[in-house]
């Protein structure tokens, strides 16, 4: 007995690291465990694909794709906007680094919603933007800017964009400079340096940037509930719809491992893509 | 660097400065217009401080602010306890290999976990309130608090935790006296973190705290669902000073701790 509990009490260390694991696999593998498991069951035990069978129909699979475009069209997006500027504060903004830094983060740490009701603000019926074109007498009619799917587009690129830059800078800041002395000593013009060093060097950052930016905007609730007016359904707000409004588990279920594969693919598919372009790279450069 | 042609030396700056005007414009409109005596329009009638005063005076808000209050500050201690213990009292082949598991959080998008969440309450039927909430913020929490805490921890010199040790000290002294004041930077920013993903948040909230349980997230979203008011105007921009503050705030003690440990 008294042996037990000496193994016991041996054995507290390892417990004490355990409330962690438990809670990650009862609140997160669990639920996303019980979706799949709602997706597959009819009552009384019995597996049936019906539930995916009741999803066949054309206007399910249009929501997935114009989701899917949405997210990747932002990703890019907000890409394109974050880089030249992750590359000025990691490389140009010198003594200014900390100021610009905390400038570009601080929208990160206001209220989401705050950020949304600013463009809401603007956006709206009878907005600023609606208000200053129709003063100027660009348009008669004001514009429903605010339940279309660009505002959706413009919102989550407005929102997202901290966090693109921020791996784009981490990557970006890590490049030693004496590499592009090299490359410029040894004759490179500075966009051949771009193009040759610097921008594959933070391609981890790239690739990071884009994964952070692509899955929630996928998923995205808040800004097309608030700005989508409702006619334009994207993945987030239809498996809202499903549970919340339609009270149908089974199918929501369903409809949410669906497009969560239709992500999975995308990202495995731009991974592919890309090892190709780097594998393409190497075989010109022999 | 000696010659970066126009691109270097003109577009590049100006780029720059249109994205943090497009990062601004939105926020300094809003934050003129909630001084904007008018009730429906844009148009400007006039100086008033009267949306902070009833924004100020409304019960709903300080409810909300004060579940969002306690469910962020239950989310930060229950996360930064359990992630400390994990890394330090694991094995480290153990927790090398159990990281895997708290890298899902950020693969999975949040309505899925939450709608995830919300049928797993249902299943095994426990009634929605802010326990559940505070839940499910957590374990969105330590997605990200356990990578950074186990990163720290990694990085510190194994040497310390072995003298310690030799010299005599059990392990809950080492973990006390060694550890924990090695790792509170990586401590202080998680928790800040934790705690600002937890008073943002609003999806988690919406599906799974029930009906009586709403956060100030969910309070805002309900007032701008209703259409535009002015209240929410004043809020959003008491809201905005005060997340600068807690920021400044961060950054000065970082900055100063950093020095010390300098």
């Amino acid at each position: 007995m008294k042996r037990l509990a000496n193994n016991f009490l041996q054995e507290i260390p390892f417990l004490c690291s355990m409330p962690a694991i438990a809670w990650q696999i009862f609140f997160m593998v669990a639920p996303v465990g019980i979706i799949f498991y709602f997706s597959l069951m009819r009552p009384g035990f019995i597996v049936t694909l019906d539930h995916y069978r009741g999803l066949l129909h054309t206007s399910y699979f249009l929501i997935i794709f114009r989701s899917l475009l949405l997210a990747t069209l932002m990703a890019f997006t907000a890409f394109f906007l974050a880089y030249p500027v992750a590359y000025f504060i990691a490389m140009r903004a010198k003594k200014y680094k900390t100021v610009l830094l905390f400038f570009l983060t601080l929208p990160f740490w206001v209220n989401f919603l705050v950020q949304i009701y600013a463009w809401y603000f603007l956006l709206e019926r009878n907005g600023l933007i609606n208000k200053l074109l129709l003063t100027i007498g660009i348009i008669q009619e004001p514009l429903m800017l605010s339940s279309s799917l660009f505002a959706i587009f413009l919102v989550m690129v407005y929102c997202y964009l901290p966090f693109m830059i921020m791996p784009l800078y981490n990557m970006l800041e890590k490049i030693d400079p004496r590499l592009l002395e090299a490359s410029s000593d040894l004759g490179a013009t500075p966009w051949q340096t771009f193009y040759r060093v610097t921008f594959p060097l933070s391609l981890p950052g790239v690739k990071t940037g884009l994964l952070l930016v692509m899955i929630p905007a996928f998923g995205e609730f808040v800004i097309p509930s608030l700005l989508g007016g409702g006619k334009n359904m994207l993945v987030g707000t239809l498996i809202s719809y499903f549970f919340l409004v339609a009270r149908n588990n089974a199918s929501g279920a369903a409809f949410t491992c669906l497009s969560a594969l239709a992500l999975l693919l995308t990202v495995i598919l731009f991974y592919a893509v890309s090892r190709l372009w780097v594998v393409s790279k190497i075989v010109e450069r022999k | 660097m000696t010659s970066r042609g126009i691109w270097g030396r003109y577009l590049l700056p100006l780029f720059v400065a249109k994205l943090y005007l497009f990062l601004y414009v939105p926020l300094i409109i809003l934050i003129v217009f909630s001084f904007n005596d008018n009730r429906l329009g844009f148009d400007w009638v006039g100086f008033t401080t009267r949306w902070y005063v009833s924004a100020w005076k409304n019960q709903e808000m300080w409810r909300s602010l004060h579940t969002s209050l306690v469910v962020a500050c239950s989310s930060v201690v229950l996360c930064l306890s359990m992630s400390t213990l994990f890394v330090f009292y694991g094995t480290r082949s153990f927790v090398r290999r159990a990281m895997a598991l708290f890298y899902g959080n950020l693969a999975i998008p949040e309505i899925v976990l939450a709608v995830g969440l919300m049928s797993l309450f249902y299943f095994f039927s426990i009634p929605l309130s802010i326990s559940t909430l505070i839940a499910a913020h957590t374990v969105l929490g330590l997605g990200y608090v356990v990578p950074i805490v186990h990163d720290r921890y990694v990085e510190l010199d194994n040497r310390f935790v072995e003298a310690s040790m030799d010299l005599g000290a059990t392990q809950w002294q080492t973990f006390r006296r060694v550890v924990l004041p090695l790792l509170f930077p990586a401590l202080l920013t998680s928790a800040l973190l934790v705690f600002i993903i937890s008073f943002d948040d609003f999806v988690l909230s919406f599906f799974c705290s029930g009906g009586s349980t709403v956060t100030l997230p969910m309070f805002i979203f309900a007032k701008i669902r209703s259409g535009s008011s002015p209240l929410v105007s004043a809020l959003s921009t008491m809201l905005l000073l005060l997340s600068s503050i807690v920021v400044l705030l961060f950054l000065a003690l970082q900055s100063r701790k950093w020095g010390q440990l300098r």
